[in-house]
């Protein structure tokens, strides 16, 4: 009774629908299926980061909770305090000649009744550096994110921060697609953060010459975000992830501590001015990682290409090696090259005879450098799904700018090299 | 678990043989035997006896599985728990997606014939033999709970209204066939045939011969039992059985249609189809029985391997 026609319409359809269902299940049993309510996952970090030179130091412990309440559903959440001390560069240049300031939260340059003056003075030579500087904070996160149908992700969540002189707040949603059979996962997010400046002393009016001392009530900014992305299952053993993310700042996104010298021809130090930035930025970046298993190591490979529209563009190099040491084990060399070029509105110090321009920053962040840093992991298993790590990294900042042919100026380190040190103790556990 | 089969039902099934049991048969050969979703399951696998056990316990464990998860008659049951919501949206895995997805199509390719909301209409027929027919009133009152379209669903939700059931009868045992035939698959190369009460499946033929394949049809006494020779794919049988009502002369089925809450006309005794899967034969056999003395004609259509028996 064989017959030799073509399958009839509700046939193929049937076929269709038989393929489907057996190839579809056959996926879904080999994905964790149905997963249960999970045990609530517990970490504990505790990162000390200290600059060279008696310079900025921090010891941030971190606690952060996860519940997979089955079915991919997770809520997540992070809890950070930290203080952080140490000098901090307040953007002046190193000068022939004593150099005098006062810490931000005076209220007047020169002691008056009234009114709050603390004042440091820096030997000729040395970078100027606020003393006093301490800060706390406290800040925390909450996500959430579950399935919505079959091959969908919804994630939604907020931060907030506070510290003394700053207030951050921020949401963000997020949702993803998967096609392919799972092997490629389409991403999108946007994200808006609201923060609010009020620096101690007040904030200085941007720009405006450091002897009048002129301070503004709070400022405000927010930023508005969104990133778009493509997960890619390569091989079997590599994993791709290429994502744009897009950013534009509004407000007051100048740092109310930094300072610019103004110096004459000779390169003498005549005065100061406060910093002032555009109060408008935007940003890109194009963002690729790949991981691959090689046997049981795993590379983790990561380039970031960014710029932004005050004319800083930087690359990243980032290489982590997971090697399995087996019983549990594993040793994680890390190495990161990164690169970026000045803000426009960059400049070590002004001449004080040229016209002002617009525009002003000595904040070594903005301006053109090269950063290393290599770090080497630890991590041993502990019990059911638990680990106990400590990394170890060493940070090392070279600013391509550091020297002045000015005469006063010469021989003199004017933004020297930053190192920095950083170890993290974790212990990550399930209860 | 074929649509008809189920609607005649109401016993629990009897409880796990505690295992499985291994014979080397000629050829080559070792069965694994065991029980599950009321029928003897049987697994051929060329190739020997150590080899044979793992496959054999992964085989038995899967069909336990498949029993487990979607028997309506045991209460931890997916289909329960969605029996039981009582209008409330029920979440599903995807493997229940899979299946519920693949039974609206089925619902739609048969033009709301084959339904996997008929159970309620056991409420009102009991397939005994006897001649005791419900009164067209108590049929025409379960209709309004008859009707996979009136199920809310969206993958992965399901909403049953009150009173409305489904069960996974004339897919679930078909479909646990072609799982078992795959995960073992997976693991041997050589040959796999995986019968179930009948319903079967295979991945090639044994390097000797191909498979040999005895189908039990309904009446022993009048039709010997029918050899057919498989090579691979699925091959399904829905049938009649003895479960019928005869009442002035009119043999009524226990085949129902959905769409009346009446049986089916004129089923053919039984039908055997083979396809390339368990599941497509399994369903191209409802489909036909559904057909009623259109069977025939249906079968002919769907440019398929069939054995009719009247």
């Amino acid at each position: 009774m064989q017959l030799k026609r073509p399958p009839s319409p509700l046939h193929l359809g049937l076929m269709a629908a038989s393929c489907t269902l057996l190839s579809g299940t056959a996926r879904a049993q080999a994905a964790p299926e149905d997963s249960p309510e999970q045990p609530l996952q517990i970490g504990a970090d505790l990162l000390y980061y200290k600059e060279n030179a008696g310079r900025v130091q921090t010891i941030e412990p971190v606690v952060s909770l996860k519940k997979d309440f089955g079915d991919q559903r997770v809520l997540d959440g992070t809890m950070t305090i930290d203080s952080l001390s140490g000098a901090t560069p307040n953007g002046a240049i190193p000068a022939r000649t004593p150099q005098t300031f006062a810490s931000p939260s005076s209220t007047s340059l020169t002691p008056r009744p009234g009114y709050k003056t603390t004042l440091y003075t820096i030997a000729p030579g040395a970078l100027p550096q606020d003393p006093h500087f301490k800060e706390e904070r406290a800040a925390g996160d909450l996500g959430w994110s579950q399935p919505i149908g079959l091959d969908n992700t919804l994630s939604y969540g907020g931060h907030a921060s506070t510290e003394h002189d700053f207030d951050s707040v921020a949401a963000h949603a997020g949702f993803s697609h998967d096609f392919n059979e799972k092997n490629t996962t389409l991403s999108a997010g946007i994200n808006e953060e609201y923060d609010r400046i009020h620096a101690h002393g007040g904030n200085p009016v941007p720009g405006s010459d450091y002897a009048l001392y002129e301070k503004e009530p709070s400022q405000t900014r927010n930023v508005a975000g969104g990133l778009i992305g493509v997960t890619q299952v390569m091989r079997r053993n590599w994993l791709a992830e290429l994502n744009y993310t897009f950013d534009h700042s509004q407000g007051y996104l100048t740092d109310p501590y930094r300072i610019i010298s103004l110096v004459d021809d000779t390169g003498a130090v005549t005065g100061y001015r406060y910093e002032n930035r555009p109060d408008t930025r935007t940003r890109q970046s194009l963002y690729w990682v790949n991981k691959v298993a090689l046997g049981p190591t795993v590379l983790d490979l990561a380039y970031r290409h960014s710029r932004d529209s005050w004319g800083i563009g930087s690359d990243t190099v980032d290489a982590k090696l997971r090697i399995d040491l087996g019983s549990g084990m594993y040793l994680e060399p890390h190495a990161r090259w990164y690169h970026q070029s000045a803000a426009d509105f960059y400049n070590l110090y002004l001449i004080e005879t040229a016209a002002a321009p617009a525009y002003m920053s000595a904040d070594p962040r903005l301006g053109a450098f090269a950063a290393t840093t290599f770090g080497l992991k630890f991590a041993i298993a502990t019990g059911r799904n638990g680990e106990l790590s400590m990394r170890l990294e060493q940070y090392e900042q070279r600013p391509s700018d550091q020297s002045s042919a000015l005469a006063e100026l010469q021989g003199l380190d004017l933004n020297p090299n930053l190192k920095a040190t950083i170890v993290q103790l974790s212990w990550h556990f399930e209860y | 678990m074929r649509a008809g089969r189920a609607a005649a039902g109401g016993a629990s099934p009897p409880p796990h043989a505690p295992g499985f049991e291994l014979t080397t048969r000629e050829g080559g050969l070792v069965a694994v035997c065991f029980v599950a979703m009321a029928s003897p399951c049987e697994l051929l696998l060329e190739t020997d006896a150590d080899a044979a056990r793992e496959l054999g316990r992964i085989a038995a464990e899967e069909a336990w599985r498949i029993e487990t998860k979607f028997s309506r008659y045991r209460p931890e049951s997916i289909i329960s728990v969605i029996n039981g919501s009582r209008g409330h949206a029920v979440v599903v895995d995807r493997e229940t997606a899979a299946l519920l997805d693949y039974a609206a199509q089925c619902h739609a390719l048969s033009q709301g014939r084959f339904d996997i909301t008929s159970g309620a209409l056991r409420r009102c027929w009991t397939f005994d033999g006897s001649d005791r027919l419900p009164e067209p009133a108590a049929v025409a009152a379960l209709l309004p709970l008859i009707g996979f379209e009136k199920i809310g669903w969206q993958s992965p939700r399901i909403t049953l209204p009150t009173g409305m059931e489904i069960d996974f009868g004339g897919i679930g045992k078909e479909y646990a066939v072609d799982r078992v035939l795959t995960l073992v698959a997976a693991r041997f190369a050589g040959a796999a045939l995986v019968n179930f009460g009948g319903d079967l499946a295979a991945n090639r033929a044994p390097a000797a011969a191909p498979w040999q394949v005895g189908v039990e049809r309904p009446d022993t006494e009048r039709e010997p039992r029918l050899l057919l020779e498989l090579s691979r794919g699925g091959l399904a049988t829905s049938g009649d059985t003895h479960r019928f009502l005869l009442r002035d002369g009119v043999r009524y089925s226990h085949i129902l249609d959905p769409r009346s809450g009446w049986p089916v006309r004129d089923t053919p005794r039984s039908v055997t189809v083979a396809a390339a899967s368990c599941v497509e034969a399994g369903m191209l056999a409802t489909f036909a029985m559904l057909q009623g003395s259109d069977a025939e004609a249906f079968l002919e259509e769907q440019s398929v391997r069939y054995w009719c028996l009247r």
